[in-house]
């Protein structure tokens, strides 16, 4: 037990709470933005594999930011496209996002046999890129508290750093810009927003756009720094972890970001166990964020909701 | 509308979908095929080709109807619980559990080894409705979570109490014979998975349309509000229609294990299967009775695609595209051009069979 209490405050784990965050906050925040407007985007799995899979075959031809740009135009994209089904053609969102989901599934896998020649696992033989780390050495400098500054900052993806900035702007444009009033008026009573002469449907709109970029910079997070390379299925529950992540986050930004970095420890730590507690089943502290994020959304709701 | 014309409407609603995901999987091996019309040609025809693919065919039919039939309960109820897959694992879980107990040499085996699986199935099912009943969790997020955990759990047992080396360390040893269903036609997967989908059809088709729970549930899918004006505990309903569905998925896992195709546990036995009874029920528009039809036109192009992945140059992981996009096509108004134009002309009539459709 001392040796994970031990595991858990030192800087190394706080760093690998953040790498294990960053593409889990991307999503939320992209889920954030689209059930605030009133459309769960349950896609935000499927986005970021198929964000991921762009992003790593763009960057094998292009400088990496254009492989990170790819992977949020694919996602935009796809979130373009779920607002279509969803709005113009009145498909239930729930249903287009999980055919998103099963599109990203057989979709990937398909293309990155195509790209890779034939390979349905990894896309190891591609020559894709990673996104630099932001070197935070100097911090070093510091006295006393120092080292251990440089340690847990030092070394993320220039990515980590977008993300914590992106909970402050989407908080500013919330709270202090008068779209993000009209973006949470729709979210809370679309009629009386539609009486003031706001067209729910293009916020859900943006708002379905902006979750898919989010979660297809996710995605290339994934891809493109947490492993370096593709995988089948890599992104392994993370889209829907990040959807918890979204619920319990109480629809704000801080929230938000509360629930991913919690989802995100519990991730750090799934993936620190294995070395400390040898006794323990791999497949038992596998289940360990899953388990959390049900515990989580049950114990948080506290609110009886009627079908 | 009368019967017989509904029936005509669905019907050329599900030939509409098969339509729609031939003429999708055509334009994708155009893209993806060196010889176009030689692949699609093989996914067209390579199912009926041998006893041994029909067999399969039939297999994966009575599966992915299963599937079908589970979701089928809780999206009539509307209620987004996806948890057929980890449902599925403990069930296999559970059916196997049994195979390997004494009683898996008796003529108990099969009947218990089912119903081992619904009880299990049922619970998985019934946490995310207990959970969103009195709690307020979502149910979508807490079935696929839940998805998860039961693979693991499953996978956690396999390895440590149930595979050797013998057996491989990825699977448990064969089911003793009394633990596997029958074939009804020798040397192919034919057996009485058909008998359990056919008779699940039916079962849930009575108790969805000729029992009060079921009007119920129907009622609260509908419109959950008006429901529970009416006195209908919306609440019971929910968690009940979850337990249910659970108990099908449970019993699609018995039938994964059970069956001749395999007749013992794997690591990833489902192989994705579970999600696919979300296409079913959807063309199927969540009618019982629709869904072995679709299940059966489905499981034909997933076989081609399968086969074509063998004998062709575009891997089988296109039918998950082909799947998706005729998802979105059918859970849209997109699916029938001048739809809007028809309701305009047919006036009241075309609103009113849509609500009770």
């Amino acid at each position: 037990m001392n040796e994970i209490i031990a595991t858990i405050l030192s800087a190394t784990f706080v760093a690998a709470v953040i790498r294990t965050t960053t593409p889990i906050l991307f999503a939320s925040l992209g889920g954030l933005l689209s059930d605030l407007v009133g459309s769960l985007n349950v896609a935000l799995e499927g986005i970021m594999l198929i964000g991921a899979l762009t992003a790593v075959i763009v960057s094998a031809h292009a400088p990496w930011y254009i492989g990170v740009l790819a992977g949020l135009a694919a996602g935009g994209f796809l979130g373009g496209v779920m607002a279509l089904f969803h709005l113009r053609f009145k498909a239930d969102i729930i249903l287009v996002g999980f055919a998103i989901n099963i599109i990203a599934a057989g979709g990937t896998v398909t293309v990155l046999t195509y790209a890779t020649g034939g390979d349905k696992g990894t896309s190891i033989n591609i020559p894709s890129k990673a996104v630099p780390a932001l070197d935070l050495s100097f911090l070093g400098n510091i006295p006393a508290i120092g080292p251990f500054l440089r340690e847990v900052l030092s070394g993320h993806s220039y990515l980590t750093w977008l993300a914590a900035f992106m909970v402050y702007a989407i908080w500013y444009f919330l709270y202090r810009t008068p779209e993000g009033l009209r973006f949470r008026a729709v979210g809370e009573y679309p009629p009386a927003a539609e009486a003031a002469g706001i067209s729910p449907n293009r916020l859900r709109t943006y708002g379905l756009i902006a979750s898919g970029c989010l979660a297809g910079l996710g995605g290339a997070q994934l891809a493109m720094f947490s492993f370096v390379g593709f995988t089948r299925d890599m992104t392994a529950g993370r889209g829907f972890i990040a959807l918890g992540a979204v619920l319990l986050g109480r629809r704000h930004p801080i929230g938000t970001m509360i629930a991913a970095v919690l989802f995100g420890f519990f991730e750090a730590l799934s993936i620190a166990l294995p070395g400390i507690l040898k006794w323990m089943p791999g497949e038992l502290i596998h289940t360990i964020p899953f388990v959390v994020t049900v515990l989580a959304l049950m114990l948080s709701s506290r609110r009886r909701v009627t079908a | 509308m009368t019967q017989g014309r509904l029936f005509l409407s669905e019907t050329g609603r599900i030939v509409m979908a098969a339509i729609f995901a031939l003429a999708v999987t055509l334009i994708i091996i155009f893209f993806a095929s060196k010889t176009p019309w030689a692949t699609f040609e093989t996914f067209v025809t390579s199912p009926l080709s041998s006893k041994r693919t029909i067999g399969i065919w039939i297999d994966d039919s009575v599966k992915l109807a299963l599937a079908g039939l589970a979701f089928s309960l809780v999206f009539q109820a509307r209620q987004f619980a996806l948890g057929v897959q980890g449902q599925v694992y403990i069930g296999g879980l559970f059916a196997t559990l049994v195979a390997f107990s004494p009683i898996g040499t008796t003529w108990l085996a099969l009947p218990a080894g089912i119903l081992a699986a619904m009880i299990g199935g049922a619970f998985i099912g019934f946490i995310p409705g207990y959970a969103k009943s009195k709690l307020g969790a979502n149910e979508i997020v807490s079935s696929l979570m839940l998805n998860y955990i039961a693979y693991d759990i499953c996978n956690y047992i396999l390895r440590v109490y149930l595979a050797s080396l013998e057996s491989g360390l990825t699977t448990s040893a064969p089911f003793p014979a009394q633990s596997i269903y029958p074939a009804f036609i020798p040397r192919t997967r034919v057996d009485l998975g058909i008998v359990i989908a056919l008779a699940t059809t039916v079962v849930v088709w009575f108790l969805l349309y000729r029992t009060a729970w079921g009007l119920k549930l129907r009622l609260t899918g509908h419109n959950a509000r008006f429901a529970a004006y009416s006195g209908i505990r919306s609440s019971f309903i929910m968690v009940s229609a979850m337990t249910a569905a659970g108990a099908i998925g449970g019993l699609l896992g018995a039938v994964f294990v059970q069956g001749t195709a395999y007749g013992k546990l794997s690591i990833g036995f489902e192989a994705g299967m579970a999600f696919e009874g979300i296409l079913i029920t959807i063309v199927a528009r969540n009618r019982p009775l629709a869904i072995p039809f679709v299940a059966l036109g489905y499981g034909y192009l997933r076989q081609g695609a399968a086969l074509m992945n063998y004998r062709a140059d575009v891997p089988a992981e296109v039918i998950g595209i082909v799947q998706g996009i005729v998802i979105l096509l059918v859970a849209s108004s997109f699916t029938v051009p001048g739809k809007a134009m028809l309701a305009r002309l047919m006036g009241n009539r075309t609103a009113a069979s849509r609500a009770t459709s």
